[in-house]
């Protein structure tokens, strides 16, 4: 049996590096202004990379802000869902999916379009920040091992 | 200009950016400096090259390889090094332990979708960086990773990239 351990590899980060990635996270979401969609693109994209302090953090947090179980339980499987997520959010998580896999290869014109046809290019522009700094957090988080369920999120 | 008006081989005409992201979002184009500088100021510059150069292959940034390869050529690294780094595990010779230490932790904290970040990777890592310089690894591998991300997202143009000694 394998056994894993359950205690963080280093809880160490730069401070001024955290105070940074808390700014950069603040500025994205103010910018997008959809706080129950920028949950749903955090939540995707740490379950894309495997990170279960984030996936802890980011469904607690949209549970209390009123996110139903339905759609938080389908979110992996959002492609096969029809009548669960708007046109508008299934834009947004398939535009997480790209920029959150870039090692399979660069972010698709379809991808992007139907993106730009959903969210104004200001809107868009957070949208990749949203992105972009929670798949900052998953890096942070996954690489030291901080264990989920520290902080009561709820 | 477009980076190759004057070439006579028939290449692909440049392409264009899909939007320019810093403008429409300043206070996230200020916070992703603050992240680099916060990174950068831990890290050796040469071995944060390393760190860039191999992130952004691996992330297929174009803008950014671009950026990171002039850079550490204006700070004097060999261009044997820079073309080997993605097969530095058949090169090792041409690197450090501790590079190559940062190396794999770049791949792996890197490509996380393939799952993790593997024991005797980090603990690799651990014997060469002390605690608080591992942490600016982390810091900088990540940084990286964010600029990847936006540039790849929004097709930034490679290319035009000056480093600054380069600079008129």
């Amino acid at each position: 049996m394998r056994s894993y351990p359950s205690y963080p590899r280093t809880t160490e980060l730069p401070a001024e590096f955290r105070t940074a990635m808390q700014a950069l996270s603040a500025a994205a979401k103010r910018g997008l202004g959809d706080a129950a969609l920028a949950e749903l693109v955090m939540i995707r994209a740490s379950q894309l990379n495997r990170c279960a302090f984030c996936l802890d953090m980011h469904l607690a947090l949209a549970r209390k802000a009123g996110e139903s179980e339905e759609r938080l339980d389908l979110l992996a499987t959002w492609e096969e869902t029809t009548g669960t997520y708007t046109a508008r959010e299934r834009a947004a998580l398939a535009l997480t999916e790209a920029v959150t896999v870039l090692v399979e290869g660069f972010v698709p014109d379809e991808v992007y379009e139907r993106a730009a046809a959903q969210f104004d290019e200001a809107e868009l522009a957070h949208l990749i920040a949203v992105i972009t700094a929670i798949n900052s957090w998953n890096r942070l988080m996954v690489a030291r091992r901080i264990q989920p369920g520290g902080p009561a999120w709820t | 200009m477009s980076t190759n008006d004057n070439d006579t081989r028939g290449f692909v005409p440049e392409h264009t950016p899909r939007m320019e992201w810093a403008k429409l979002a300043p206070d996230v184009y200020k916070a992703m400096w603050q992240l680099e500088q916060a990174a950068r100021k831990g890290l050796d510059s040469s071995l944060y090259h390393l760190v860039k150069i191999r992130a952004s292959q691996i992330n297929h940034c174009a803008f950014c390889l671009d950026m990171h390869t002039k850079d550490a050529l204006a700070e004097g690294e060999s261009v044997e090094r820079i073309i080997q780094l993605s097969a530095w595990e058949e090169s090792k010779h041409f690197y450090t332990r501790k590079e190559i230490a940062a190396i794999e932790l770049t791949e792996a904290v890197t490509v996380l979708t393939d799952g993790f970040v593997p024991d005797e990777v980090y603990e690799r890592a651990a014997e060469f960086f002390e605690e608080a310089e591992l942490a600016h690894l982390i810091a900088g591998i990540t940084t990286i990773n964010a600029w990847n991300r936006f540039s790849v997202a929004t097709r930034k143009v490679p290319g035009h990239y000056k480093p600054a000694g380069a600079r008129s």
